[in-house]
């Protein structure tokens, strides 16, 4: 077996750059890893979260709680910013101190993983799950006399699902144990989820302390750019204004937010070769990236897609119409195709060009095809709109 | 001719030698010469050629590489049941057994190029290597990363490699939904009649002239031309004809020189082996020793498909012939052939026009076991208790295969079966039992 099985980024020999200018500086800001001082429009999640930890650990109780929200809403930003607070207040002695855990279910293998990571990372002992397990249960079970309490996140809940959910059910029924002294706060993406996926046993214990997190609305992204930003004046307002109108309009989603002001940033570096240009982003900036990420790529493609590859595209929308139906043969398609050739004044091609044309364009994932051993009998069908497709064909 | 094998960084003679053993393959062998290059340049990437059988893409390929002296591996895909024979035997023709034995048990594609990089790098090619696959497409039904990985090795291993793959299906049912890197496409196309006349008559028996031999193969071809092309099969009837063509000669009957009699005499024998050695009813053995047996007429012998006679139990080919009634007769016509009082009903009447089409031609039907029995019942003049042993005789039936069950859901409540069997077979059955199954066929009424 190979030595360095596992891949990693080489490690960086000098320091990173000091940004230079305004724009730079703007982008280190504004990178999604960078943490913010504090976290804007999440004050009152913040407040729940961390009262009910806290009372919890004054207490000496456990408990759950399950956090909900669409991507990029600042769950886990939320969840993190709360445990540093809190730990702030063990180290200065206002609440006893206690254990922090985290562990992600998009980074283990396989769910019953989720206990060997737990016990590592409370005792340092290695072991194999079943184990792992069994000494988790014995610890969460007995009195000790001068336990800590343990504050548990679990992220991306819904990948620990088995089939006898027996993961979910020990990490849900060790803080209902009298001794246990365990937080778990779990996060994942639907709200509904415990209804979902959960048997009953499973979804009682998980208990009804429920947040959801609303998706930012337009307002919330602007100033979490500005607070972001802190006083670096790098984008104009209409610009900033646009791009979180923008994205709170289709998913609300912060982490694209940033990174679309970024790429504005990057784009508005290009240009700034020209001297009209002020040095902030501007609105056409923006636009300019705007457009980069929220347009279809299947147009672009199909609009830059060789003459026989568009003819063909046209064939198969001219067979579907013919037909009435939603999917056709190659050898169907082909004859329209040989037809359009003559209409249009070209050489119609052979079956052999005809096919390596249509597998091309099921490569790039235009059209979805059976597996090519069928040969003309494959069947055709469009992976994107009729309309798109014509869109795209008649716009030169 | 040979003048069309010419290329710098090889020697001359041994092109020459190579142009001797490929007879009317120059202008492919030249053409792959060209895309080869020399030695130690880079070649395509991969290379696909296509042809019908005995259309010299092995030989060929074989040759080149043989006699050029060029670093190769032969691989048949046939052979290579999984990927890990595979690796093993690219590797140990590459770099011997050492290379071989470092692959791990179940390798994948990884493991290979892996230890592929570790001994190039050990050992650089001064020369590009090639990997010739037999079969290529068996390739299409092993890992779907297989394929793919092989058309860009070169990119992959970091050497000079060449992948050509040899099949007899065209490209197009071989690209992967997903794309891959295009080889490079080589026609073989199908060997002419004279350039068939031509191969075959290089190998011409010793103790008769060559002109005696062409004329042999001249009529050989005029006989099976029509129906085969492969070069293969061509020559296999020839060697084992041509005793029965030189008898005249040798029994002083006939002169070299008088064709016409000598045409006379071998051609009904020609027609003959089409019916019986080119079918394999008869074997190439059966065959040469019914040729020395001159009194025996050839053909007397019951070839393979003469065997159809089963022996079966009394009851076995009455179930039998009422399975195949039940096949192929409509479930309506029933009543009609076999309740006593049924009335007189012409066929005009109850045609329908679906059924006007021949039931022989569309195959038999499927037919529930409760219609199986009842026609069982009334063919069978005695009373036949239903018994364990009927029950299993349809059973062991199946196994024989002579029945086949279609519908797999239920084994006991109403299975459906077909009848599997001919009419010539159903038809000696019934003779045996003295039945006229014919009668009671709806399609020869």
């Amino acid at each position: 077996t190979p030595r360095h099985a596992t891949p990693s980024i080489p490690s960086r020999s000098l320091p990173a750059r000091q940004p230079a200018n305004v724009l730079e500086e703007a982008r280190t800001r504004l990178h999604v890893s960078s943490v913010p001082e504090s976290l804007p429009c999440r004050e009152q999640e913040f407040q729940d979260i961390y009262s009910f930890v806290e009372s919890k650990i004054i207490d000496g109780t456990g408990g759950c709680m399950y956090i909900s929200g669409v991507p990029g809403t600042g769950k886990t930003a939320t969840v993190h910013e709360v445990m540093r607070c809190l730990q702030h207040a063990a180290d200065v002695d206002e609440i006893p101190p206690f254990h922090f855990i985290e562990i992600n279910g998009m980074k283990m293998t396989d769910p019953h993983q989720a206990y060997v990571q737990i016990l590592q990372k409370l005792t340092g002992q290695k072991a194999t799950a079943d184990h792992a397990a069994a000494l988790l249960e014995k610890r969460f079970s007995n009195a000790a006399p001068r336990k800590e309490s343990t504050v548990l996140l679990v992220d991306e809940l819904d990948l620990l699902w088995t089939r006898k959910q027996n993961v979910m059910y020990n990490l849900f029924d060790w803080p209902t144990r009298r001794h246990a002294r365990l937080v778990v706060l779990t996060i994942a993406n639907t709200m509904d989820l415990p209804e979902r996926i959960m048997i009953n046993r499973v979804a009682s214990r998980l208990g009804l302390t429920r947040m959801s997190f609303q998706p930012y609305s337009f307002k919330q992204l602007q100033q979490i750019i500005t607070s972001r930003l802190n006083k670096v004046k790098a984008f104009e307002e209409d610009a900033l204004q646009l791009v979180s109108r923008k994205v709170a309009a289709l998913s609300g989603d912060a982490r694209r937010c940033l990174d679309i002001c970024r790429r504005a940033t990057e784009i508005c570096e290009h240009s700034s070769a020209d001297p009209s240009a002020t040095g902030l982003v501007g609105m056409s900036h923006v636009m300019e990236a705007l457009n980069e990420m929220f347009s279809s790529a299947y147009i672009t493609a199909i609009k830059c897609a060789s003459l026989q590859e568009q003819l063909f595209l046209r064939a198969v929308i001219a067979e579907f119409r013919r037909l009435g139906l939603e999917e056709a043969t190659f050898q169907q398609v082909f004859v329209q195709h040989q037809a359009l050739c003559r209409v249009e004044g070209l050489q119609p091609i052979s079956v052999s060009e005809g096919l390596a044309v249509c597998q091309r364009l099921g490569a790039c994932r235009l059209l979805l095809l059976e597996p090519s051993r069928l040969g003309v009998l494959q069947r055709i069908r469009l992976n994107v709109s009729q309309d798109d497709v014509l869109y795209a064909l008649k716009a030169d | 001719m040979t003048a069309l094998l010419q290329h710098p960084g090889y020697e001359e003679e041994r092109l020459q030698r190579v142009a001797e053993q490929l007879p009317c393959r120059e202008v492919q062998a030249g053409l792959l010469l060209s895309l080869m290059g020399q030695p130690q340049q880079y070649s395509y990437p991969s290379i696909f050629i296509y042809g019908h059988r005995a259309s010299g893409k092995s030989h060929v390929m074989h040759v080149l590489l043989k006699e050029l002296e060029l670093p190769h591996a032969t691989v048949s895909c046939v052979e290579c049941v999984s990927v890990a024979l595979l690796f093993e035997q690219v590797l140990l023709s590459f770099f011997g057994c050492d290379a071989a034995s470092l692959l791990p048990r179940s390798p994948s594609l990884s493991d290979f190029v892996r230890i592929y990089k570790q001994q190039c790098s050990q050992s650089p090619a001064k020369q590009t290597r090639y990997i010739v696959m037999e079969k290529a497409e068996l390739l299409r039904d092993t890992d779907a990363n297989l394929l793919p990985a092989l058309l860009r090795l070169q990119e992959l291993v970091e050497d000079n490699i060449t992948v050509i793959l040899l099949s007899e299906i065209a490209w197009d049912k071989f690209r992967p939904n997903t794309g891959c890197f295009e080889p490079l496409l080589l026609h073989f196309p199908d060997y002419s009649k004279g350039e068939l006349q031509q191969i075959l008559s290089q190998d011409r028996h010793p103790s008769y002239s060559a002109e005696l031999y062409s004329s042999y193969i001249n009529i050989l071809l005029g006989v099976f031309y029509s129906v085969c092309r492969d070069l293969r099969e061509l020559r296999h009837l020839a060697a084992l004809n041509f005793s029965k063509f030189c008898e005249p000669l040798a029994e002083g009957k006939v002169k070299e020189t008088d064709t016409h009699k000598l045409w006379r005499n071998i051609e009904p024998h020609l027609k003959k082996a089409m019916q019986t050695v080119y079918l394999r009813e008869v074997s190439s053995l059966q065959w040469e020793q019914m040729q020395q047996m001159e009194e025996k007429e050839t053909g007397a012998l019951r070839g393979l498909s003469a065997h159809t006679h089963v022996e079966l139990p009394y009851y076995s080919k009455f179930l039998l012939i009422a399975a195949y009634l039940a096949s192929y007769n409509p479930a309506r016509t029933d009543k009609r052939f076999f309740l006593k009082h049924h009335g007189k009903i012409r066929k005009t009447n109850f045609l329908k026009k679906n059924e006007k089409t021949s039931n022989h031609l569309l195959g038999p039907k499927p037919f529930p076991l409760d219609r199986l029995l009842a026609i069982f019942y009334s063919v069978v003049d005695s009373r036949v208790a239903p018994t364990a042993s009927i029950f299993s005789q349809i059973s062991s039936l199946v196994t024989l295969q002579l029945l086949t069950q279609v519908s797999h859901d239920d084994q006991l409540d109403a299975p459906k079966y077909k009848c599997a069997v001919s009419m010539d077979f159903i038809c000696a059955i019934s003779r045996t039992v003295n039945f006229d199954i014919v009668k009671y066929l709806y399609d020869f009424l």
